[in-house]
């Protein structure tokens, strides 16, 4: 059977229903995603998303923290689009039903966030992207887009002149079905389970990034991972920027706010990749708790402004850490939470192939460059959902149809792949390669980097890559094969590992989130330019592109 | 550890129950147990998953014939917990051979057809956020809309709902009658009902007392007890009842 659509877009979080619903006017527009829309990772941001609505803050302002933050390797043409439109981004959700947070005069709450200068960070709660996500849902139901629930996309079809759509299966039937479209737009978030310790959700494998990188299309800034300071010791569930944004203190093992040593003007309020180099050096150098974390000390809060502002954390520590932050300091660790890097595109999401087009985590415009701020990334989905919407709706006006016969073969290609993959039932487990495959990402390739590290990081995952496919699912059933899912994400993510890995290597500088323990340095002479990695004929190969300056001009950072 | 597990290869009824022995270690959640079944033992195994959690609202299930999220869950504590739920047959009962004392008992969550093991079919329960059109009509204008925290407060509560249908498989009445709305539908109604910034407030009170709503609910109040996320349905569901006798 074979589907058509104007437009498909793949991943149903805040950037992918936000694009469909710009073009659900004008266009047969349809959402696949491999879960339930309310299930997609959006739901689980906490903190907030920036806009400059007060009277001393300004879109340039917040261009400046954002680029700064970013440690100059944005592209501030992409950033300025990002910044001007944050306010009429939030007050659209707000018309559409979001409850933000609200001040004492019935006017949009904002709170202080890492990085910035002016507390610009708006919010609900600590359930942001919950109440953004919901809100946004609400739209797409509203304006009746078409989504495909329990889909997941196996391969893009196109040639050199485009796109002619993709193969998608059915996790209710498991049959493979064929989707014809002028044009799709990647959508699927981030890739946080390559690695063990993550914020993320157990679904952000990537699959965006790896349809891409596979289709020819090249990955940028992939070696910039974010590692989220403050992450739940144990579950490494997020612990908002928002409790040091209402003041919460970092302390090491002894009781010292060892921020203090590291950035002595913004203390915990520090841009991520400061602070997670904060926590490690401490816990490193043996002033952590059981050599494994640090406390996040909300207590001097009081208990009316944590069950106010910080719910969702109390209700995160009760019932996966045992304990109540009102009492007890949180236990913290740094952990992976978000993707800088992803698919090479332009500040519309346009991508080199023809009728694709990337948004959200999972593009790289990019406004985050080496290292995000808290409360851009909602912000990103948002603002870029609208921009890139357009752009996509300009894109088809002149389009038209291709045929399905591309479609359609493919489709008869990837049934015998996954047929081939699903008998295979003797081998090792695919759990075991994922499992290993955490291990080396977190080891070797995590907040602190070098190149010996990066070197066997780079062997050990190709050599994962030759044991993925001698391994086996087992038995298994057609109908919601969930084991056929994970493997087909594992050899997602193990692409992109891979593509990590070699950016970092390739990278002999420490920017932002990328620190090279052999190259502590930045280094603009050779390094203030963005990394390019495309797979041609089944080898990765690296480039670079230039940054895209402006206003701000490039200086040392410090907090 | 022992997990007891309903199984359902083709859908519609639990065929029989499956043993499995899983390590434990402190800190794990009934999901990752469950994960290790999939990932080491029987990779057949179908459940639902995605942020690990308790926001996404994917893995609600039952446990020793409790409705729960299956990644907040400790299997420590489950075995002496009770929800206290008013009784209706699915949560009944014991399945042949099940030892409360030794096992965990996992079933799929009731009330909504089983598609394959833990996978139930969920379209009831999404459909009726369309029948009665729980959205907001978008503003106009420049500007943020006011709403003072007090107003906001009254709300507060609805809106930490997930979507996660344990209310709706906690439920005796949505046992009975395949048309009732259920308890997260009606909540979400109020909730847009009770926001002062709704210019057409009326028309959720409206639908939600549509016959196949709010009329149907008894006040049995399970769904308060099974919620997750404090959302207590319950509560807004007798207030919109309050409004029928008007």
């Amino acid at each position: 059977m074979v589907y058509e659509h104007d437009v498909l877009v793949v991943g149903a979080g805040l950037s992918g229903l936000r694009t469909a619903i710009e073009l659900s006017d004008e266009y047969d527009v349809a959402v696949l995603t491999k879960v339930h829309p309310l299930r997609s990772h959006s739901v689980a941001a906490q903190g907030g998303i920036n806009a400059s609505l007060g009277e001393d803050d300004s879109w340039e302002a917040h261009a400046f923290d954002t680029v700064k933050g970013a440690d100059y390797l944005a592209d501030q043409d992409a950033v300025e689009v990002l910044t001007k439109n944050a306010t009429s981004a939030v007050i659209e959700n707000e018309h559409w039903g979001t409850a933000f947070s609200r001040k004492g005069d019935g006017s949009l709450a904002q709170r202080p966030f890492g990085g910035a200068m002016f507390p610009r960070t708006c919010y609900a709660a600590d359930r942001t992207g919950h109440n953004l996500l919901h809100t946004t849902f609400e739209q797409a139901l509203r304006k009746a887009v078409k989504i495909y629930s329990e889909w997941f996309v196996t391969s893009l079809v196109a040639d050199k002149d485009g796109i002619f759509g993709l193969t998608a299966f059915s996790l209710a039937t498991g049959q493979v079905d064929g989707f014809c479209s002028s044009a799709v737009v990647l959508a699927t978030g981030g890739f946080g389970r390559v690695f063990g310790k993550s914020t993320n959700a157990i679904i952000n494998t990537g699959d965006g990034c790896a349809l891409a990188l596979n289709s020819g299309v090249p990955l940028k800034d992939m070696e910039f991972v974010q590692f989220h300071p403050t992450t739940l010791f144990g579950s490494n569930i997020l612990m908002t920027e928002g409790a040091r944004g209402e003041g919460g203190h970092l302390k090491n093992s002894e009781g010292k706010r060892f921020m203090e040593d590291y950035a002595p003007d913004q203390m915990e309020l520090a841009p991520r990749d400061i602070v997670a180099r904060a926590i490690r050096t401490e816990i490193r150098e043996g002033r952590g708790v059981e050599n494994e974390y640090v406390h996040l000390d909300v207590r001097h809060l009081g208990e009316t402004k944590i069950k106010e502002r910080l719910p969702g954390i109390r209700e995160i520590c009760i019932h996966f850490a045992g304990l109540d932050p009102i009492e007890e300091p949180i236990p913290v660790q740094p952990g992976q939470h978000y993707s800088m890097g992803g698919i090479d595109c332009d500040k519309e999401g346009t991508t080199k192939l023809p009728g694709l087009f990337a948004v959200g985590e999972t593009s790289c415009m990019s406004v985050h460059g080496a290292n995000r701020l808290g409360g851009n990334s909602l912000l990103e989905t948002l603002v870029f959902g609208h921009v890139v919407g357009k752009r996509v709706g300009e894109y088809l006006e002149n389009q038209r149809r291709r045929s399905n016969k591309e479609v359609e073969e493919a489709v008869f290609d990837i049934r015998q792949n996954l047929q081939s993959l699903v008998m295979r039932e003797e081998g090792e487990l695919m759990s075991s390669v994922r499992m290993e495959m955490n291990a080396v990402m977190d080891e070797k390739a995590g907040v602190f980097r070098n190149e010996e590290d990066l070197q066997q990081a780079l062997a050990e995952i190709r050599d994962l890559g030759q044991r993925f496919d001698r391994a086996a699912l087992g038995q298994t059933d057609e109908r919601f094969n969930y084991a056929l899912i994970r493997a087909l994400e594992l050899k997602n993510m193990l692409d992109i590992a891979e593509v990590i890995v070699l950016g970092a290597i390739h990278r002999k500088e420490s920017r932002g989130a990328h620190w090279r323990e052999d190259y502590p340095e930045r280094n603009d002479t050779d390094y203030l330019k963005h990394t390019l990695v495309t797979k041609e004929d089944d080898e990765l190969k690296v480039s670079y592109s230039p940054v895209t300056l402006g206003q701000f001009e490039v200086k040392e950072r410090s907090y | 550890m022992i997990l007891r597990i309903a199984r359902s290869r083709q859908g519609g009824k639990i065929t029989h129950y499956d043993l499995y022995k899983v390590q434990f270690e402190k800190g794990m959640s009934i999901l990752d147990v469950l994960f290790q079944v999939q990932d080491r033992m029987d990779p057949s195994l179908s459940f639902r998953y995605s942020c690990r959690g308790a926001v996404c609202g994917s893995c609600g299930m039952l446990i020793n014939k409790m409705p729960r999220l299956a990644c907040r869950t400790q299997p420590e504590t489950v075995m002496d917990e009770s929800m206290n739920l008013q009784d209706f047959p699915p949560i009944m009962g014991r399945p042949e051979g099940w030892d409360p004392e030794k096992e965990i008992l996992i079933e799929p969550l009731p009330n909504l057809p089983i598609l394959k093991d833990l996978v139930v079919d969920m379209t009831a329960f999404y459909a009726a956020l369309e029948e009665l059109r729980l959205w907001a009509e978008p503003a106009e204008g420049e500007k943020a809309r006011n709403q003072k925290p007090d107003q906001r407060d009254k709300i507060r509560r609805y809106l930490n709902c997930i979507m996660c249908a344990l209310c709706y498989g906690s439920c005796p009445i949505n046992h009975e009658s395949a048309e009732y709305l259920g308890p997260a539908a009606l909540a979400k109604a109020w909730r847009f009902y009770d926001d002062s910034r709704t210019p057409n407030a009326d028309r959720y009170l409206k639908d939600a007392l549509k016959p196949n709503g709010a009329p149907m609910c008894e006040l049995i109040m399970n769904c308060v007890r099974a919620c997750p996320k404090g959302v207590a349905p319950g509560g807004a569901i007798r207030k919109i009842k309050s409004h029928d006798k008007e």
